[in-house]
């Protein structure tokens, strides 16, 4: 494969009217981009499609329950989705992983099946349900789909799985079994140990510093925690249904209201989130993995929440610094350097201040290199206005997007779910590409100032630290970790073994 | 290089398991009538789903499938050229993947990276993707760039520009993917041995990725080569859907494809295998490895044949989602396992049946083993369940139909089948194929195939202990 398709985390997508506004014009000049050279001669239509997309219907039972659903006819299929308002966030202080198991268990056994009996029943229709929730995530949320013509029976299952979990003690051990091993399985791959420790550099004692539970928290998990926690949030009046496919707004909401209408609603505690405290002077984290014949890198700073206005200038940033292929980073560290199979940035936004960050993979032997390059681009779109094509190309690039996303109903839905979640303005995805559109060059080198703070800069290496722990130094302090997160005074002297 | 990417990323989740079933794809058409009395699930008539395709051969025979879809506004495009990793020769694995690589580093007139800059500034996405059996090109982009898409792909058809340079920057990118997915991953190692250990013919005795040795000795020369031989319009099928005028489209086909001059067909290449005798069986040490893994590979089927119908059926029951018999048993019942799946691995000259299996901690691959085969014995003594061939006949029904929701992904089924099968109406008939299997073909599958001595075993065990990196070897 050519590439892997880059991290990045705009909620792309769905603008309901999308029209180009003319600031963003399509700049052919040369231009003097490391790793790519244009000629110029490609027949590229100056004008960016305009799109419309259907609204959506939506509607609130009695109960609460809020209701959105797409139309989309051109298959016989639907995907349907509850959102629960509440997710790892939610956690108790002393159950740090309920929301995520809560989840997990959903279809381990109604009060009226057992796990296989769910398990068979959807499938033997070609159909699939699948629950989970993050431990740093402010949702909940049950998906399934399959065919129309199956609905009613899928919607049943759906409904059982939702409503009337059971949460037997016997499956949820094994699941806590399975989850332990998982965890060691976990630990053998490097782009895991560098999101640990880059949440827990970034968050600190906040909920949004965990990327998985420890094996004693899981050991920890009871039926009744669990249950807890279901008793609780999920309620009709805390959660979003949404529905995307071959369906009829008239015909769902009767459905629903046989299905979901008795739903009990009930009051729900808000989390209680502590504000994110800034993680202080730029500091290297290490994680020693012997016989790494990479280094992943991540490096990365606090950013914003999802309703700052400097998203829309991020998100630019970000596009023009490592959102694909045709950004500087690629272009750079692979494309012209051959350090790496690819290099990208991205960046989150939540109910808390997400991140932002530039993470790739390169061979052990050229860490040093790669650093100074990654350090170089940081430096570069803090310190120069980006050219006018290359930022004209990065605005194009996401308005352009919208276009695509009409061929994937279910990311449509997504986004208004997104804006559900974070109270985001009605008109949101509406006015997405004019605001895209007005964002100047100076704005992207503002938020490039103020959110690739290098004084703040955290970095995370995951690899060989007998080679790599001098290089790093080079670069600031270096704490050193092993790969199961305890402090380390010196690389293991442990020789590779293979 | 999907292929690497499948065994080695994504090992523990279910859905991987659940869309490998679509290995083979599926079709899009349902079967004619449902039966009487038993309501059969998902084989009641819903909407016909039927491709209409024009399919029409450029004077250079590049075969052109044009789908007009007017249900968004995009185009897809994805052309299959006639040329995998089972055409390279020794000395050169790997190369068709790092060619493939070459293909975005410029053409006559379209400089380096050109290509992706315009899909990506557009709002577009582009890749390709090497496996033993063919390398796919495709890109989606809204439809008024048509005529750039095609322009950008037609170029480096007809006139690859190719440098040392860039031969060199593509080729340490790819030793660099090859570490990512294979040198630097736990288990990486142990698939491509298990590929070597295997196939005894060459064409599929090697990985996809190559050697960093072989990697290392490709040349200019052989770039060059490469592309005369391999990458010619008749080697090759274009697929087009999206919203556009099928003449208007198929014009502009024309227009930028039709001149590029056809080459003599490539030499037919031999994929037969010498029958196995006897189980191959191989232990490795992995140091990044924290828990033990067992693979086990069954050698033969070929894809689209009858015989790959049922077998996608019996993997349904064997392995498809958390109902299916491996989960029940060897996750819930016995906890022998963390995880374990299986798929049809196919290839167009005979692939194998793959079973990846997580040994728990404390438990032994050996048990796994043999809860692995008394799950298999009862597939070729017993008969599947009346609700085990719904499961299998409706979820490769709905994957189908599904992957039928974008362009591309119709556009990547048609020209595959174009070149794999010379049939791009499997998009349509591919689900009476499924429709077709029986109970009874699936306990002949069983036994035809399942057998140890038409097996590879492969077990990786986490190396010593290393300090600070607790593992347990079992």
């Amino acid at each position: 494969m050519k590439r892997m398709f880059a991290i990045t985390n705009r909620a792309l997508t769905a603008a309901l009217t999308l029209a180009l506004a003319a600031s963003v014009v399509l700049a052919q000049q040369p231009q003097t981009l490391k790793g790519v050279v244009i000629k110029g001669k490609t027949p590229v239509n100056k004008e960016a499609l305009k799109v419309t997309l259907p609204k959506a219907y939506e509607t609130k039972l009695g109960n609460g329950l809020q209701v959105i659903v797409l139309e989309n006819h051109k298959l016989p299929t639907f995907t349907m989705q509850m959102v629960i308002l509440s997710g790892g966030l939610n956690d108790p202080a002393d159950q740090p992983c309920a929301a995520q198991y809560t989840a997990a268990m959903l279809k381990e056994g109604t009060k009226t099946r057992p796990g296989k009996q769910v398990a068979e029943a959807i499938e033997s229709l070609g159909a699939s349900i699948n629950a989970n929730s993050g431990l740093s995530s402010p949702t909940s949320s049950i998906t399934s789909g399959g065919l129309t013509e199956n609905f009613d029976q899928i919607m049943e299952l759906f409904a059982d799985v939702v409503l009337n979990p059971s949460f037997p003690a016997d499956d949820l051990n094994k699941l806590k079994t399975r989850a332990a091993a998982q965890l060691r399985f976990q630990r053998s791959q490097p782009e895991f140990l560098a999101n640990e420790m880059f949440s827990k550099v970034m968050y600190g004692a906040h909920p949004a510093s965990r990327v998985a539970p420890t094996p004693a928290q899981i050991q920890s998990l009871t039926p009744e925690t669990l249950k807890q926690f279901h008793a609780t949030y999920y309620k009709p009046n805390n959660a979003i249904f949404a529905i995307v496919g071959d369906v009829k707004p008239a015909e769902i909401v009767a459905k629903l209201e046989k299905t979901f209408g008795p739903w009990q609603r009930g009051d729900v505690p808000a989390p209680d989130l502590p504000k994110v405290n800034e993680p202080g002077a730029s500091k290297i984290y290490l994680i020693d993995r012997p016989g790494s014949e990479q280094t992943n890198l991540i490096l990365g700073n606090l950013a914003i929440e999802r309703n700052d206005p400097d998203y829309y200038a991020l998100d630019v940033m970000n596009q023009v610094l490592g959102g694909g292929a045709s950004a500087r980073l690629f272009l750079n560290l692979r494309e012209d350097k051959g350090y790496t199979y690819g290099a990208y940035s991205g960046f989150t936004a939540a109910k808390y201040r997400g991140v932002f960050r530039a993470t790739t993979e390169v061979q052990t032997g050229v860490t040093k290199g790669s650093m100074d390059e990654l350090i170089y681009e940081f430096k570069r779109i803090r310190d120069e206005k980006a050219p006018p094509d290359e930022f004209d190309r990065a605005k194009r690039t996401i308005v352009g997007s919208f276009a695509l996303q009409l061929e994937s109903p279910q990311s449509l839905l997504a986004d208004i779910i997104t804006q559900k979640i974070y109270n985001l303005p009605a008109d949101y995805w509406d006015t997405y590409p004019q605001k895209i559109a007005a964002v100047t060059a100076d704005d992207v080198q503002r938020v490039a100032k103020k959110y690739l703070d290098l004084a703040k800069l955290q970095i995370i290496a995951v690899g060989d630290a007998k080679q790599i722990t001098d290089v790093m130094k080079q670069f600031g302090g270096v704490e050193l970790y092993d790969a199961d997160g305890k402090p380390l005074q010196s690389p293991s002297a442990e020789a590779k073994t293979n | 290089m999907n292929k690497a990417r499948r065994y080695t990323r994504g090992l523990l989740t279910i859905a991987l398991a659940i869309s490998s079933v679509t290995a083979y794809g599926q079709g899009g058409q349902k079967p004619a009538a449902p039966k009487e009395g038993k309501p059969a699930v998902g084989l009641a008539p819903s909407k016909t789903i039927n491709v209409n395709f024009k399919d029409v051969k450029l004077k250079n025979g590049l075969r052109a499938l044009l789908v007009e879809d007017h249900s968004a506004p995009v185009v897809s495009v994805a052309i299959t050229f006639d040329v995998g990793s089972r055409n390279e020769r020794k000395g050169r694995t790997g190369f068709a993947h790092l060619f493939e690589h070459m293909m975005f580093t410029g053409s006559e007139n379209v400089g380096r990276n050109e290509y992706s800059l315009w899909v990506d500034t557009n709002g577009g996405a582009n890749n390709a993707t090497t496996s033993e059996d063919r390398t796919l090109y495709f890109a989606t982009v809204p439809s008024n760039q048509l005529d750039m898409i095609l322009f950008l792909e037609s170029d480096r058809i007809r006139a690859l520009d190719v440098s040392q340079e860039s031969l060199d920057i593509q080729r340490k990118a790819v030793q660099e993917e090859r570490r990512l997915r294979v040198d630097n991953e736990p288990y990486g190692k142990t698939e491509e041995k298990f590929q070597e250990e295997m196939f005894d013919n060459f064409a599929y005795k090697h990985s996809v990725i190559g050697s960093m040795e072989d990697l290392n000795a490709a040349s200019l020369q052989d770039v060059k080569e490469f592309f005369r031989i391999y990458y010619a319009p008749n080697n090759a099928a274009l697929a087009l859907v999206g919203d556009f005028k099928t003449d208007e489209a198929l014009a502009h086909v024309k227009k930028y494809f039709e001149g590029i001059p056809a080459q003599p067909a490539p030499a037919k290449i031999d994929t037969t295998e010498p029958e196995q005798t006897a189980e191959r069986r191989f232990r490795m040490e992995d140091p990044f490895a924290r828990l033990t893994q067992l693979l086990i590979g069954y050698k033969g089927v070929v894809s689209n044949t009858p015989d790959a119908y049922a077998f996608q059926v019996l993997n349904s029951a064997l392995s498809g989602g958390q109902s299916s018999r491996l989960y029940q048993k060897l996750v819930k019942e016995k906890e022998l396992v963390t995880n374990i799946f299986a798929f049809p691995n196919s290839f167009r000259g005979g692939g194998y049946y793959q079973i990846i299996a997580m040994v728990a901690p404390g438990k032994k691959a050996e048990d796994v083993e043999a809860a692995i085969d008394e799950e298999i014995g009862r597939l070729q003594r017993e008969p599947i369940a009346d609700w085990e061939l719904d499961k299998a006949k409706n979820s490769a029904r709905r994957g189908s139909i599904q992957s039928l929701q974008s362009s591309l992904g119709t556009a990547i089924r048609l020209s595959e089948y174009a070149v794999f099968y010379n049939d791009p109406n499997l998009i349509n008939t591919q689900f009476q194929k499924f429709a077709a299997v029986t109970k009874d073909d699936v306990r002949r599958v069983a036994q035809k195939y399942l057998k140890p001595s038409n097996r590879t075993v492969a077990i990786t065990t986490p190396a010593k202990q290393r300090a600070g990196a607790p593992s347990e070897a079992k």
